[in-house]
């Protein structure tokens, strides 16, 4: 991944993205740009943070309940995730 | 090989056309040709590169509220960024926005802790004492 250079941040400050590079492996919450989560284990991402994970649960959060739990990998576009939260377990439906 | 098939519609199109220079802009001799207002373009957007126009380290450590794509808000304190504005934000506190709670952030909030914002989602950055609600002040009183 390129890191494009930047003389005016703190190299001892914590990068977003080696953030979710940590997170590798564990449990992780994403929240979309709708009222969608998403809770599974983190296998990787990329620069455009498209995210892999496994055994997924789908959270709606309007029509309050659970949706799909889904397992066996998916493959979610980046395109609309907002926020990331390593160790999530979700929301508490 | 794209290119190429390109090139030779234009070719195609146009037997040949110079202009007062003698610049052959529809390249009938088949070679590519840069031209000149192109070329200073490109080196003017490599000089501006990754300047960045606001710099986030002035608020490393100090509470701030983002505002996102989608209607989502969120506050908390600034651990962390890069220059595509991804942010890592400590002790966040996610405020909800929903049809009847127009603007009344203090009813749906939720703690979520350690949390990563996706630059490409972000709209809004100010610091958390830097914004308070006021009155509608585009509500017109009805004098009749």
């Amino acid at each position: 991944m390129n890191m494009a250079a930047t003389p005016t941040t703190n190299p001892s400050q914590l990068l977003p993205l080696e953030l979710v590079d940590k997170c590798i492996g564990s449990r992780i919450h994403i929240v979309m740009k709708t009222d969608k989560e998403i809770v599974g284990t983190l296998l990787g991402f990329d620069d455009f943070v498209n995210m892999v994970l496994e055994d997924v649960t789908e959270f709606e959060i309007t029509p309050e309940g659970r949706r799909i739990t889904k397992l066996d990998q998916i493959l979610l576009n980046g395109n609309n995730i907002t926020m990331l939260i390593p160790g999530g377990e979700g929301p508490e439906v | 090989m794209l290119a190429k098939s390109n090139k030779e519609k234009e070719n195609n199109r146009v037997t040949s056309a110079t202009d007062a220079r003698g610049f052959d802009w529809w390249n009938t001799s088949g070679v590519t040709v840069s031209l000149p207002c192109h070329t200073a373009n490109m080196a003017d957007k490599e000089k501006k590169k990754k300047e960045s126009i606001f710099d986030l380290s002035k608020y490393i450590d100090k509470p701030i509220r983002v505002k996102f794509q989608g209607g989502r808000e969120a506050s908390g304190v600034l651990k962390g960024f890069d220059p595509l504005l991804n942010l890592v934000l400590d002790g966040t506190i996610e405020y909800m926005r929903d049809p009847d709670d127009q603007l009344k952030l203090t009813e749906d909030t939720r703690q979520l802790g350690l949390v990563v914002c996706r630059g490409t989602s972000v709209v809004l950055i100010c610091p958390q004492d830097g914004m308070e609600a006021i009155p509608n002040p585009f509500v017109q009183q009805q004098d009749g």
